[in-house]
């Protein structure tokens, strides 16, 4: 298996650390290697058709700065002078254009290749543009990253659930929302809160995405397309985020043994990113950087899962489940998969 | 249907079984039981119990075997499921505004109880409120859920309702 990855931060570097760790179940699973045969950052790139070593990559992006020796400016080249069988897309989020990610997944349904994206914007922008291209070309297009990081959402609804009727689901789908709300319940305001969230590297500088619930809504979209068959858009969700909430309103809503947590909600008739009270001790009312879904089912009833819905390797963990995912439909359908 | 009963028995050992048992017989399911041994009047201790029942019909024969077994019915009724929401407001209001709310929405829904706390600061700009409301139907509270957020928008003020 030979994989592009576009996109050298975070959950680019974790899934090449990933990939190193994970190398020996490839070999055992189905006796052969996957290899990074290109990695790209913003600027430049690094490429060898028999594959790339994760430790010299990781190594280069930390003292250098850049993944690769090679300078590019049109990502569509250098996709296209490469053997590959699978993108990985990770390049960072652009919930206004899809920027870079909506580019390059397009371009690699169209050469018939399989992609793993975590990237939420062509998501929540192109959605069922995305889905079409990769069935007209029969290519595999799997996205569980892109929502809860770790937290297995995706794939639990659209494969284990999926002799069930879904009939809502409500989820903290925002570790740093989530974080800052849990702050205010010790008795922080929400300044400090997010101050807080800032210095420990769960909020960006400018932490509009995150507190004023776009990333919540790029994620509400993800699920409202793929678990609900829905054909939404980021526009066709209304938005609440946390900045009026106040500590007065934590507290009056402590007084009453509730919480307040930002929850994304997906129905038939229902899509939406608001503040909620929620009763202590329920399933949502989860404190810290933790995500949380719950869904509901007509024959099991609600079902909850929760997890790490960012980080390096957690992220990662969930490109691993997507592309073990894919090798396995290969397999079965007679090894596509060829050796680097 | 969901019926309520309050029901009276001698205190002897083996009676809250023997008055549960005909409720089964006649294929009701008990949802709630509360056996009260501080509430005894003329010897006899309360059981308060919460079951469904398929018709009046059962329940004409429910209340005859009580009867027969020498349990005594002192209250018995219809129990209809609610539907409770609580909300909050955040903003710069007056207690008058959400009596106002309240009172209009009556006019649209059947409200069965609205109780409302207030966050201890009168009229400042953070001002909080919480109304816990109980409705008689799902439609009622969608109906209520929509009039009370559209409201809260035209008012400006920051509306969060429970999940």
């Amino acid at each position: 298996m030979r994989i592009l990855v576009s996109g050298f931060g975070t959950v680019g570097q974790g899934f090449a650390e990933v990939l190193a760790l994970r190398n020996d179940l490839f070999k055992e699973r189905y006796g052969k290697e996957v290899a990074i045969v290109c990695a790209m950052d913003s600027s430049s790139y690094a490429a060898d058709p028999s594959g790339l070593s994760p430790k010299d990559l990781l190594e280069r992006k930390k003292t250098t700065g850049k993944v690769g020796t090679d300078a590019y400016s049109d990502s569509l080249k250098v996709m296209d002078s490469v053997e590959y069988d699978l993108l990985v897309e990770v390049s960072p989020t652009d919930i206004v254009t899809g920027g870079a990610g909506l580019k390059n997944i397009r371009h690699a349904l169209e050469a018939g290749k399989d992609v793993i994206t975590v990237n939420k914007g062509p998501l929540a922008l192109r959605f069922c543009e995305l889905i079409t291209l990769a069935k007209k070309n029969g290519c595999k297009f799997r996205f569980e990253g892109s929502v809860g990081g770790a937290m297995p959402i995706i794939n639990l609804c659209r494969e284990s659930l999926v002799g069930e009727n879904i009939s809502s689901m409500r989820g903290i789908l925002n570790g740093t929302c989530n974080f800052i709300l849990s702050k205010m319940d010790n008795g922080q305001s929400f300044e400090q809160a997010l101050k807080e969230a800032q210095q420990m590297g769960y909020a960006e500088t400018d932490p509009t995405n995150d507190i004023e619930g776009y990333d919540s809504a790029c994620k509400v979209v993800i699920l409202a397309n793929s678990i609900f068959k829905r054909n939404v858009t980021f526009s066709d969700v209304k938005i609440t985020g946390i900045t009026s909430i106040t500590s007065e309103a934590i507290s009056l809503a402590a007084s009453h043994n509730m919480v307040i947590r930002l929850i994304g909600e997906v129905s038939d008739d229902r899509l939406e990113v608001s503040p909620r009270l929620v009763p202590r001790g329920h399933p949502l009312s989860i404190t810290g950087t933790l995500n949380a879904a719950q869904v509901v089912t007509d024959l099991a009833g609600p079902i909850t899962v929760s997890g790490r819905g960012a980080g390096r390797v957690e992220t990662a963990s969930a490109i691993l489940s997507d592309l073990i995912s894919i090798m396995d439909d290969r397999k079965e359908r007679g090894g596509r998969c060829q050796n680097p | 249907m969901m019926v309520n009963a309050q029901l009276y028995v001698k205190d002897l050992p083996g009676r809250l079984v023997e008055s549960l048992e005909p409720i089964s017989l006649f294929n009701g399911n008990i949802v709630g039981v509360v056996h009260d041994r501080e509430q005894i009047v003329n010897q006899r201790i309360c059981i308060d119990v919460t079951f469904e029942i398929n018709g009046a019909a059962e329940l004409d024969q429910l209340k005859e075997t009580w009867k027969k077994k020498d349990v005594l019915i002192a209250k018995i009724g219809s129990v209809y499921k609610t539907f409770t929401m609580e909300y909050m407001l955040v903003g710069k209001f007056k207690a008058s505004l959400v009596e106002s709310l309240i009172d209009n929405a009556s006019n649209m829904v059947k409200l069965e109880s609205v109780d409302v706390s207030f966050s201890s600061q009168n009229a400042s700009p953070t001002r909080t409120a919480i109304i816990s409301a109980e409705l008689m139907s799902e439609n009622d509270l969608r109906k209520f859920d929509a009039y009370l957020m559209d409201a809260c928008r035209q008012s400006g003020i920051v509306y969060i309702r429970g999940l």
